[in-house]
């Protein structure tokens, strides 16, 4: 080593953990049904800006994938406990044919990501009024 | 109510737990052991600087005005609630992963604060805490005459 700035080498104390961001992280749901037939998907994504968040379909599968971006204060702090980091989330789930693929609408906030899956107009519960000739 | 202490930067439990994720990464139960955010338990970073400290505590859908911090000498208190997000006479739930209810995570810090200084803010889920340390407990820099 050719640097000369002894005083800025900094050992670090203790075992050195790999960190979280290395695999993949299931992220927990809630999924519920409302009176109107729109399926509610509320996804935990800690650490992950809108930005972050990825929502796609294909072939009939939703799948969420976000990362998340946990800043930790720097190399001037010693790791005292560390049991998260910055994760990166995914699931998938199957969609049912009822849904309409283009209405559904996604928002975040407080790293909850909010999922409204409506039902298409088509499988939507219709009563038929019965005529009386 | 769960209380750590670690004495300085010694983590008695960290060969064992680096061994049960080991253990699980070769069972392929490494995504059981990674789940997140869930429950009344909240998981905490704690990194400790030479003039305060800052505590992470992950937080998902947890609004600001329900959550609640105490510090007393050097235990800092997160208190907070999960709500429901909707009623559930008006719903039908077909997955129910997210824990719902009142949680309070207890962190022993490793040196006092100055609890007026203290800020927290709150961001896509994840509460910030700095602490600045209380003068007593910060390195003092002794010149030698």
């Amino acid at each position: 080593m050719t640097d000369k700035s002894d005083k800025n080498v900094k050992v670090s104390a203790g075992r050195v953990e790999p960190r979280h961001s290395e695999s993949t992280v299931t992220p927990l749901v809630d999924i519920y049904e409302q009176q109107d037939g729109t399926v509610i998907v509320l996804t935990e994504v800690p650490g992950a800006p809108a930005e972050n968040i990825d929502i796609r379909v294909e072939k009939g599968v939703l799948t969420i994938s976000a990362q998340a971006v946990v800043e930790e204060p720097g190399d001037a702090y010693s790791r005292t406990y560390v049991s998260f980091g910055e994760a990166s989330y995914f699931r998938a789930f199957a969609l049912s044919d009822e849904i309409d693929r283009e209405k559904i609408e996604a928002s975040c906030s407080d790293g909850l990501l909010t999922l409204r899956l409506p039902k298409a107009a088509s499988a939507q519960t219709r009563k038929i009024e019965i005529k009386s000739e | 109510m769960a209380t750590f202490r670690w004495p300085g930067n010694l983590d008695t439990f960290a060969p064992l737990r680096v061994m049960a994720r080991e253990l699980d990464r070769l069972m392929g139960r490494q995504q059981e052991y990674q789940q997140v955010g869930g429950g009344v338990y909240p998981p905490v970073n704690v990194f400790s600087g030479s003039d305060d400290m800052v505590v992470q505590c992950e937080l998902a859908g947890v609004k600001r005005e329900d959550i609640d911090l105490s510090i007393t000498g050097e235990t800092l208190v997160i208190k907070g609630a999960k709500h429901t997000a909707a009623k559930e006479e008006d719903v039908r739930y077909e997955r129910r992963e997210r824990g719902v209810g009142e949680f309070s995570r207890t962190v022993v810090l490793p040196d006092r604060v100055e609890p007026s200084q203290v800020q927290a803010t709150l961001k896509d889920g994840i509460l910030t805490i700095r602490l600045p340390k209380s003068e007593a407990a910060r390195p003092r820099q002794i010149p030698v005459k």
